[in-house]
């Protein structure tokens, strides 16, 4: 199967049009459920910090998002062509702080990272490339082949 | 996503449903806020009809943390389900906020206080 390719227009509303997008995908390949929470998250993390970013320049700024199953995991691959910015860069929040000293800045990446197997950052052509991997524990003996395409 | 409230042994029980998302987050934090402006003894946030959570979402709970303890009540978090607690275990939100297996725990925990 070809992967699932959508593009949007860098702004808080693409969030509820490529959620819908990743729900068809999880539909269509018949994808376990409790794998999806990680990509929406990832989705939904990835999408603010380009909107929070994007708004400094005045040209439109878009997002691609590809979605594929390559043999054994779920990928998932999120451009942008804001500034360059590496999220997986900074360093890890202090997970162990109160209520009086705790921020909230560096946790969104902090569960993607937590929640994927994989991430990796690249910057080429203009566009930064956050590819997420997540692998999938075999569910049944008939569904242990690791190509389902 | 949707949230009401209710009142049940001077506090507030705000009972949250559907996906706390980045477009949802700040009128949720405002609810929270004036919830917590308004209540005898504090507020409960029963999370069993939340689906998801983000980073932007817990921001709101950090807030509704703050503005509690600023004035005096408590403030507490129940019926989390297992991909809502995950996000809370792995950001340490359970240092942040109380969280409670089930609302009766956590409204006997702000009325004893």
């Amino acid at each position: 199967m070809n992967p699932l390719r959508v593009s949007a227009a860098a702004e808080p509303a693409a969030l509820d049009t490529l959620q819908a997008a990743l729900g068809e995908f999880w539909a269509e390949r018949g994808l376990p459920a409790d794998a999806r929470y990680a990509f929406e998250l990832a989705l939904e993390e990835f999408l603010m910090n380009v909107v929070m970013h994007g708004q400094t320049v005045a040209a439109a700024k878009t997002i691609w998002l590809e979605l594929d199953t390559p043999p054994g995991a779920i990928q998932m691959v999120f451009e942008d062509d804001c500034a360059p910015f590496d999220p997986t860069g900074r360093d890890a929040p202090d997970t162990s702080l109160g209520v009086d000293e705790r921020g909230i800045g560096g946790l969104g990446i902090h569960l993607v990272r937590q929640m994927m197997d994989r991430v990796d950052y690249a910057h080429a052509s203009g566009r930064n490339r956050l590819t997420l991997t997540k692998h999938l524990a075999p569910a049944s003996p008939d569904r242990a082949s690791p190509d389902r395409d | 996503m949707q949230v009401s409230l209710e009142q049940e042994a001077g506090v507030t029980v705000a009972r949250a449903a559907g996906r706390l998302d980045f477009t949802a987050a700040e009128p949720f934090q405002k609810e929270l806020e004036s919830a917590i402006s308004a209540s005898d003894k504090g507020v409960v946030v029963d999370l069993a009809p939340l689906e998801y959570v983000s980073s932007a979402g817990l921001r709101a709970f950090l807030v509704g943390a703050k503005a509690a303890k600023a004035r005096g009540v408590g403030f507490a978090v129940c019926n989390l389900r297992p991909e809502v607690q995950e996000v809370f275990d792995l950001t340490g939100f359970g240092r942040v906020v109380s969280l409670h297996p089930d609302r009766a725990a956590a409204v006997a925990a702000l009325v004893g206080t």
